[in-house]
């Protein structure tokens, strides 16, 4: 019985999801068509005669009402075909596929150095509470989050790629570098990944830090922690198991979120250190005026957060039964 | 005997005093045009009116406030608010907002001067370049052309057809020889202005260096505080007209208004915005105005739910209920019962918003979709210097550390807001 409630009220929400992600493509949809301007253009010149432009026209179906469009839009996404982009000449799919495995790669890994960092320098700003370190770990990650990505990343080229010379600073892989050796590949793409990941996971460091020492401080005054500090429980076992595990409920539904627009594609990491990912593809699309790829960037990425905070709160759900009545009721 | 503390006042008293120090022959050649402009308005007012430009009103208002801040600081004596600790982030506000009104009288050079690129690009911080002076046309008597000789002297042009900048010069008996990076030129000495028989040579100082233009990066940043802030304060006033207005209507009349509006915000929240902003910026063109206009529409969810949550808790009130039932209009609860209530967290999340906009402002800037090349702005200027990258840090760095410092203080503001307005912090 409960299970299938539960099951039924996550349904509801999934699909209030999908509409909303529907509305937000279909208002896309709309608003791209009638901005000033027009795909065909960068394809013609005014000096061609008004049939050949008709015709260039036909091939986009541009030519036909916004609502005829929609309509055809809509009937062959269905069929899981979102078009073919202006720009690339091949079809979204194979475009954004090319992308994405990258970008979950690359925004999988950040995520997970700033969680680990941030929970890591959070517990040793606990263990010096308003000692030396706890300042300067405040203070720093104060500091920190007032850094854009793109200062941060030009400092890090200029300091490793320019004048040290250890990581390159664009691209992803070494040209002509040996395809069937894994090892060395491995190493490669490794040591271009390394700058981006560390610039992207410094933007959200300061955020997962400043969240869980704030959540450690509040404990401290918690019932249960008096008491089992009363009963002679040794501190670090206080911290790891129970004010962490405790901590975590809440950050995983910001976590689901942050993930889902980290997914979304580091846009600024990406344009610094030229990386194939969703974010720059998505804005070549905008900028090319490539429509079926921007409809077709704002769906995956729109239903990859969805799936994302689906996932945080299975998991929140998973480890506190509590919320299972909330969810229900 | 009362102490007398380094306050907040003490250190822009200090701030204007560096200025005069540097600037004292500009604010003198500025009080003359005043007075000269007042001359010619009261004689001809149709021809004041045209010569009256932004950037000489400019000059004028950076003069009138540095008479009068001094005079009205003297005259208030009581000053109430005195950081008695040394506070940073309190010193930099200063230092941005006195950046952000006297930047014409602290620069004292135009943004897009550039001359002699081949000497004047790239130049690193600190260094300084010689200056050859072309000799100047004598001044025409008369009110009018004595005014537009002043005028000329106070508002700096981008450009200056009376000055030469180069590496190295040889005097010989028909003119002089000057080196601009390998190449060589010469002109008559009757051309140049003579000092004690000598031409006259003095040096350029580049504060913080030039960049691939050979303009000022110095003046350039103080330029682009106002820009950032500028920018910052629009849009921040539109995202708080629409948050706080949709919050009330939400929070207000709830039912299928209350539903729509927070779905909508929801829909806000958990899509990226940057894409919306790039592409509506890209599709419907980047000015000064659609910038504004794309911020603040892209900020006002957090505000709409702190106005609607605050609402909420309102309207279960006794004094709200029995407001409404004596029938006040829905202006007037807003603004007599509601807006006492939401005005401080209002406040505390529009100073972090306002960081949030100067963020994303110098962010779209540095994607070049920002307002435009007309203005220097930060991030336009990492944009640029990114290319020079192994050349030229400075390009970057001084830009870069604007935003950062500037970020940095506008958080510091709003936390210690949120601090001064939390009463529970006060126990």
């Amino acid at each position: 019985m409960k299970a299938s409630q539960l099951f039924l009220s996550l349904i509801k929400r999934l699909t209030t999801s999908v509409i909303v992600l529907l509305l937000t493509v279909s208002f896309l949809f709309v608003l791209v068509r009638i901005a000033p301007g027009d795909p065909s253009q960068k394809f013609l010149s005014p000096s061609l005669s008004p049939q050949l432009i008709e015709k260039v026209k036909k091939t986009f179906q541009l030519d036909k009402q916004i609502h005829e469009q929609y309509v055809s839009f809509l009937k062959n996404a269905l069929t899981g075909d979102f078009g073919v982009s202006y720009s690339f000449h091949r079809p979204v799919n194979e475009v954004i596929a090319e992308a994405l495995p990258f970008t979950i790669l690359f925004s999988l890994s950040a995520f997970v150095l700033q969680l680990i960092g941030g929970l890591l320098f959070a517990v040793l700003a606990f263990r010096y509470h308003k000692k030396l370190w706890d300042k300067f770990l405040s203070h720093g990650s104060m500091l920190l989050y007032a850094v854009p990505s793109f200062v941060s990343g030009l400092f890090f080229i200029y300091v490793f790629s320019v004048q040290l010379k250890i990581f390159p600073s664009s691209g992803i892989r070494t040209v002509g570098i040996l395809e069937n050796n894994y090892f060395p590949l491995l190493f490669d793409y490794a040591q271009h990944l390394f700058l981006p990941v560390l610039v992207l996971s410094l933007t959200g460091l300061p955020v997962y830090f400043k969240y869980f020492r704030e959540h450690f401080e509040e404990s401290q005054n918690k019932l249960f922690i008096i008491y089992l500090r009363a009963n002679g429980v040794s501190e670090r076992r206080i911290l790891l198991s129970h004010i962490i595990p405790n901590s975590l409920n809440s950050i995983i539904a910001y976590a689901g979120v942050d993930l889902g627009i980290l997914f979304s594609g580091a846009l600024i990491t990406e344009m610094i250190f030229s990386l194939p990912g969703m974010g720059r593809l998505a804005v070549g699309a905008i900028l090319q005026r490539d429509y079926p790829l921007i409809i077709g960037c704002t769906l995956t990425v729109g239903t990859l957060i969805i799936l994302t905070s689906l996932l945080a709160d299975l998991i929140r759900l998973k480890i506190d039964k509590r919320l299972v009545k909330g969810l229900i009721n | 005997m009362k102490r007398i503390h380094f306050s907040i006042y003490h250190f822009f008293f200090f701030l204007l005093l560096i200025t005069i120090g540097f600037r004292l022959p500009l604010l003198e050649n500025t009080a003359m045009l005043f007075i000269s402009y007042l001359a010619l308005f009261v004689a001809d007012y149709r021809t004041a009116f045209g010569q009256l430009s932004l950037s000489m009103a400019d000059y004028f208002i950076s003069l009138l406030l540095i008479i009068a801040i001094p005079v009205f600081l003297f005259l208030k004596k009581d000053i109430v608010f005195s950081p008695k600790t040394f506070s940073f982030s309190h010193y930099a506000l200063a230092v941005i907002l006195y950046a952000f009104v006297f930047a014409p009288v602290i620069t004292n050079d135009n943004i897009d001067f550039q001359k002699n690129i081949s000497v004047t690009r790239l130049l690193p911080p600190l260094s300084s370049i010689h200056v050859l002076h072309l000799n100047n046309n004598p001044v025409k008597s008369g009110r009018l052309n004595n005014f537009l000789s002043l005028k000329n002297s106070v508002v700096k042009n981008s450009f200056d057809e009376k000055i030469i900048f180069f590496d190295s010069l040889q005097i010989t008996q028909s003119g002089v020889i000057y080196f601009q990076n390998e190449l060589r030129n010469s002109l008559p000495l009757s051309s140049i202005e003579m000092l004690d028989g000598k031409p006259n040579i003095s040096d350029r100082f580049f504060l913080l260096g030039s960049d691939e233009f050979g303009r000022d990066i110095f003046t350039r940043l103080v330029y682009g505080t106002r820009i950032s802030l500028l920018i910052g304060f629009c849009a921040v006033i539109l995202s708080l007209i629409i948050g706080v207005a949709l919050g009330f209507l939400a929070g207000f009349s709830g039912g299928v208004t209350d539903v729509f509006l927070s779905r909508l915000t929801d829909m806000f929240l958990s899509f990226p915005m940057i894409f919306f902003i790039i592409l509506i910026l890209a599709f419907f063109g980047n000015s000064f105005f659609s910038v504004i206009i794309v911020l603040g529409f892209s900020g006002w969810m957090s505000l709409f739910r702190i106005v609607k949550g605050e609402i909420l808790s309102l309207k279960n009130k006794d004094y709200f209920f029995t407001a409404q039932q004596l029938g006040l209009p829905g202006t007037k609860l807003l603004l007599k019962e509601a807006l006492p209530v939401i005005a401080i967290p209002v406040i505390v999340n529009t100073v972090f918003q306002f960081g949030n906009v100067v963020l994303s402002e110098s962010a779209l800037s540095f994607l070049g979709l920002g307002i435009g090349n007309e203005f220097p702005s930060w991030g336009g200027m990492i944009n640029s210097g990114q290319e020079y990258l192994s050349q030229a840090w400075w390009m970057i760095f001084f830009p870069g550390a604007a935003i950062i410092l500037t970020l940095v203080t506008v958080n510091d503001f709003g936390r210690k807001l949120a601090n001064y307005f939390n009463p529970r912090l006060h126990e």
